[in-house]
């Protein structure tokens, strides 16, 4: 962009402020996020933490907040992660203003044990390049990071990025009135584009693209722009190999990696819950068979199933009519790797997603884009539309060429009035949530001296809680702590019979088995059960 | 300048070839064996292995006697902390190692599998030692250049040679791991009871046994008739159970973890593929590799030794994946492998899902799949090095071996039966084969696999790209307007683009450019008789050619403006950089 061009976006940009579906103070950029974590780690020293992970390629800190008090890393844990995608910056507000909420109820006693038994580590965006572009002088909803990337695999880099050919310091759509165009405007509604669809006898007028040239004059419009790798197409399950923006390989990125290394260190982390496009928490993921048995498998395992469709049911409770659209994942992302590879229950929610309301007729072509401009104007969201303006374009001389469309996020990301509800919500969800955690108690310690000094003594170990101490897929990661049950006799004792230590399997919810062991001798034996996930319990047993 | 120190150095190199023609005659004290150099600069016994510090010490005597042939670098650091070194073996003089082909070569990535450093770094020897001495070593150092890695984890090696281990120990480097789930790490390794650096096994006197002494070797057990009690019971690896769980020696100091199942291509978890790490290149080593590869897509074909078992192996790790091993990029692999099985009698060439077992995120994969460089994984040693006959499975017979041992080694490879007291399980022996036998080389059978290999190796490397302008014609269009026509060459067996690289567009377009004059179009010429062409709109003096296949050709032309003289270069990524004036 020249430096006119920059200045008209920029002024574009200042008169906009404060009229716009997309108004840049509702929202945070990368410093202010981080430093909005910073400041409620210095407010709320006692139970907040903060920690950078990693800086990104554009030189923004990514990093994480730690809810909880004490010993933060024996307590299980959930992990909030917000900013999924770039343009979704309503998933990054929600996850620091969670923080910020629970932090403020600090002095409610309900609130402060909670955080005596659970910690929260609070990751407001994976992606923080990519939501950068909400904030600068021309906006668009980037998806990548800032690493040097041929995004087209030509050996070339950044040679054909948008352009703003409307100068409004957004980019939009274009659309060129061409016969051998594949796309037409939709019958309910001229301003929306929609595909053709030649049986049922309409034919395409116009060619749709996004807003910008063929700067390397190859034919395709803005294919290789300035930006990188797409973080949630960047982690390694379903890795989508040489696709646009999903990196030379699997877990390439500094943001993915720092993140798997922080949670893999994370010991105690027992769910994910993040803030993007994949949703299993307004409806639940069904059962594959096929797919969860496979040798690599691609489905969620039965009982994890059982669990999502009651943590969906409770998050219904909570959202009732609000709750968003339902989605179930795409190729690399953050949402299966949480659950496939890193073994935890995995729960995601967009959070907000535009009521689907509008009534068209039943043999019109479907558009979202239709129901979302109709429901945009239905509750008076000013500036969801850009009104097709006519602009000369030096790709197509001689052709009608209009640069419009809908705004850019504002399809993704909830009007400003309706953030504080859908706050509040999640925030209750979520306590929800961390109330049902997994715990090892143990309970019932019997002794009983069965002569000469030989004492049998036995104990039940329970999980008391709603969730199974892991999910059937963190049952065979070698990276998710096992329950274990250690006796340590006193100097003296002898264990004659039982386990000295025992690593189980998953304990279901609300379960438990008995062990006993005979021991030889007086003292006080230490009985010690738990994991990271859970928590640990311990009993000093005197004999 | 420059010109004329290239020419003093050519001068020279000359003189030194004529000097080694002269070889019916003894050098010093010595007389030429043929194939090896007869008073090298750099003295290496090549029948015993070497520690990190011990191979360190010979790359800094081959960068001191060759500085133009050898640089030494580190590209990284190991978990422990170690460099990890990587030797670039070449030709500095006549141009950048960039601009020529390259050819990785990796040993040990299994750090216990040991003998692949000592192949590397004959390998780097022998190209120094021979240059200028041998034409077609001479011409490779000329024309290719080989990154040569020897240590892909220090760490191990370390391990393997300074504490006590199994033949099997350290397979993977140093990170210790909680491999029995316990919440501890490696509360409960090997105890090396006798103190010998050697974990070797239990047995113990037991009436009701199930193994017995073989009669015709005493340090031999064998199994008891199914009717029959044995004299022996067998307690395992040496060691105890140092954590009380009921199991000996089953959280070991070097945690379970695979180098070769941290890779970028088709990755699983540890639950899929056992031995994977956190996530593809989690491993500050595999890293370190990945770092420099990526950086160099000069790399055209790659080497990684294991052992072993005698095999030349290429991929894919997982019968998924034998959809992406295209037909033109097998018969490479096939041509090359097949060579193999005649220069090194006893192995075979095998696919690894097929004849081996699956792998999932191993290195070759990433290096074909996702680089496009031609990989052979060799698996050195078999057993049928014992007696120059086919064995049964990878490690032979035993008793092959134990003769083998007694005949060959005189019995250096066994730790005789000797008592011991040990806290758990009282009065037992131990006693079995030494952690340097099986898998690795016998020291006097070292050097000949050692050659045996790098000669295959150096057929690979000898058949990576090699662009020559083999063509390159003017013709007056009139009007001021002149036609230039070049033929580009690949007279070597490998692409500059495998199958797989064109689909996926792995690595950049061949560039070749015309400087002089204006270019006003510039074209592909498809089929020359018959006068197809594709003609290139964009930037015409630069044509972009998306592969030069291995013993073929491709032709360009372009339409210039004015002009005299002309330079036509061509710029490829694997194939290197080459021009021509007109």
């Amino acid at each position: 962009m020249n430096k006119t061009k920059r200045i008209i976006a920029i002024f574009f940009v200042l008169w906009m402020a404060g009229v716009s579906a997309i108004n840049a103070n509702e929202f945070t950029d990368a410093k202010a996020s981080q430093d909005k974590l910073k400041s409620l780690a210095g407010q709320y020293p006692d139970f907040a933490k903060y920690e950078v992970l990693t800086s990104t390629p554009a030189g923004n800190n990514l990093g994480v907040l730690t809810l909880g008090r004490g010993n933060a890393a024996e307590k299980p844990a959930i992990a909030l992660v917000g900013g999924i995608e770039g343009p979704h910056l309503f998933g990054t507000k929600l996850a620091i203003e969670f923080a910020e909420k629970v932090l403020g109820q600090t002095g409610n006693k309900q609130i402060s044990a909670l955080l005596d038994s659970v910690c929260f580590y609070v990751i407001p965006s994976i992606n923080p390049d990519a939501a950068q572009s909400y904030f600068t002088s021309l906006r668009y909803e980037r998806r990548g990071n800032g690493s040097p990337t041929d995004l087209d695999r030509d050996g070339r880099i950044a040679e054909d990025g948008y352009d703003d050919l409307n100068r409004d310091g957004l980019i939009s759509m274009m659309r060129i009135a061409d016969p051998t165009g594949k796309w037409m405007p939709h019958p309910a509604d001229e301003r929306i584009m929609v595909e053709a669809r030649p049986a049922q006898g309409e034919t395409g007028s116009y060619l749709y693209l996004t807003e910008g040239i063929d700067n390397d004059k190859d034919e395709s419009f803005n294919e290789d722009g300035d930006e990188g790798v797409i973080i949630n197409r960047n982690f390694a399950f379903k890795h989508p190999f040489f696709t646009t923006g999903s990196g030379e390989h699997a877990m390439s990125e500094v943001e993915t990696r720092a993140i798997a290394d922080f949670l893999y260190d994370a010991k105690n982390v027992f769910a994910v819950v993040s803030f993007g496009p994949a949703n299993n928490l307004s409806k639940p993921l069904s059962y594959n068979e096929r797919e969860a048995s496979a040798r690599i498998h691609t489905g969620w395992k039965k009982d994890d199933i059982t669990l999502n469709e009651q943590i969906s049911h409770l998050y219904n409770k909570h959202l009732g009519k609000m709750a968003p659209a339902e989605q179930s994942g795409s190729d690399g992302d953050f949402f299966q790797w949480a659950y496939f590879h890193y073994g935890r229950f995995s729960f995601s929610t967009p959070g907000w997603t535009f009521p689907d309301t509008a009534k068209t007729d039943k043999d019109a072509p479907k558009s979202q884009e239709l129901n979302f401009l109709k429901w945009a104007e239905a509750n008076k969201i000013e500036n969801a539309f850009i009104p097709w303006t006519a602009i000369d374009h030096p790709d197509f001389p001689n052709k009608k060429v209009e640069v419009g469309g809908l705004a850019p996020f504002a399809m993704i990301n909830p009007p400003a009035n309706m953030h504080d509800t859908i706050i509040d919500i999640h925030t209750n969800f979520l306590l929800d949530l961390a109330r049902m955690r997994p715990r090892i108690e143990i309970r019932d310690v019997k002794t009983e001296h069965i002569g000469r000094g030989l004492y049998r003594v036995t104990a039940e170990i329970a999980n008391p809680g709603d969730f199974p101490t892991a999910s059937q897929t963190g049952e065979m990661v070698r990276w998710m702590q096992k329950t274990v049950v250690r006796l340590t006799p006193a100097r003296g004792q002898e264990i004659i019979s039982g386990n000295v230590v025992e690593v189980f399997g998953a304990m279901g919810p609300r379960s438990s088995v008995k062990r006993s062991w005979i021991i030889k001798g007086d003292g006080t034996i230490m009985l010690r059960a738990g994991g990271e996930p859970t928590g640990f319990d311990q009993k000093d047993i005197s004999l | 300048m420059k010109r004329i120190i290239f020419l003093i150095y050519t001068v020279l190199i000359t003189i030194s070839v004529s000097a080694q023609n002269i070889d019916g005659r003894a050098v010093e004290n010595f007389f030429k064996a043929p194939g090896t150099p007869v008073n090298p600069k750099v003295e290496v016994s090549w029948n015993r292995y070497y520690t990190n510090d011990g191979l360190l010490d010979i790359y800094n005597r081959m960068v001191r006697a060759y500085p133009d042939l050898v640089k030494l670098e580190s590209i990284g650091k190991s978990y422990e902390n170690r460099n990890i070194w990587l030797l670039t073996v070449t030709n500095q003089k006549n141009k950048p190692h960039r601009e020529k082909p390259g050819f990785w070569i990796d040993g040990a990535i299994h750090s216990n599998e040991i003998q692949g450093s000592e192949i590397s770094v004959y390998t780097a020897w022998y190209l120094t030692e021979n240059y200028g001495k041998n034409d077609f070593i001479t011409q490779l150092m000329d024309e290719k250049v080989f990154y040569i890695m020897p240590v892909s984890s220090p760490d191990g090696r370390e391990f393997y040679m300074n504490r006590p281990g199994t033949v099997n120990s350290s397979r993977s480097g140093a990170i210790p791991l909680d491999d029995d789930g316990d919440g501890l790490a490696a509360e409960d390794g090997f105890n090396d009871l006798n103190g010998d650096g050697h974990i070797t096994m239990m047995r113990r006197r037991n009436p009701y046994g199930q193994w017995k002494t073989d009669p015709s070797d005493q340090r031999r057990l064998v199994r008891a008739e199914a009717d029959e009690f044995g004299e022996w019971e067998m307690l395992g690896f040496e060691g105890m159970d140092a954590d009380n769980d009921g199991r000996a020696s089953e959280d070991r100091a070097d945690g379970y973890y695979d180098p070769n199942r941290d890779w970028g291509w088709n990755w699983q978890p540890d639950y899929v593929q056992r031995g994977a790490y956190r996530y593809p290149f989690s491993l500050p080593e595999s890293m370190a590799v990945r770092d420099f590869v990526m950086n160099h897509p000069n790399i055209a074909g790659a080497q990684s030794y294991h052992n072993t078992g005698g095999m030349l192996l290429r991929g894919p790790g997982s019968n998924d994946d034998s959809k992406f091993y295209l037909r033109e990029d097998v018969r490479v692999y096939d041509h090359l492998g097949e060579l193999g099985e005649k220069l090194i009698p006893g192995y075979n060439y095998y696919i690894i899902h097929e004849d081996l077992y699956t792998v999932y995120g191993g290195l070759i994969d990433w290096f074909h799949l996702m680089r496009g460089i031609f990989t052979f994984s060799n698996e050195l040693f078999t057993s049928y090095f014992y007696f120059n006959q086919q064995s049964d499975g990878w490690f032979g017979r035993q008793e092959e071996a134990m003769e083998f041992d007694r005949f060959l080694l005189f019995e250096d490879a066994f730790v005789p039966w000797q008592e011991y007291d040990h806290p758990q399980y009282g009065k037992i022996e131990i006693g079995g084969f030494k952690k340097n036998f099986g898998r690795i080389n016998p020291g006097f059978l070292l050097e000949n696999e050692a050659h045996r290999n790098m000669a295959f190796t150096l057929h690979h490397a000898y058949h990576t790209p090699h662009l020559e302008i083999t063509e390159l014609t003017s013709k007056d269009l009139g009007g001021g307007l002149r036609e230039i026509t070049a033929q580009v060459t690949n007279s070597r067996l490998i692409p500059t683009h495998a199958g797989i690289d064109n689909r996926y567009k792995i690595t950049r377009p061949n560039y070749i450019t015309l400087e002089g004059g204006n270019v006003v179009a510039g074209m592909i010429i498809k089929n020359r008789d018959l006068n197809v062409v594709e003609e290139q709109l964009i930037n015409p003096a630069t044509i972009e050619v998306d592969n030069i296949p291995g013993m073929n050709s491709v032709l360009v032309k372009w339409v210039v403006d004015g002009g005299r003289r002309f330079t036509v270069t061509v710029d490829s990524a694997k194939g290197g950089r080459i021009s021509k004036e007109l």
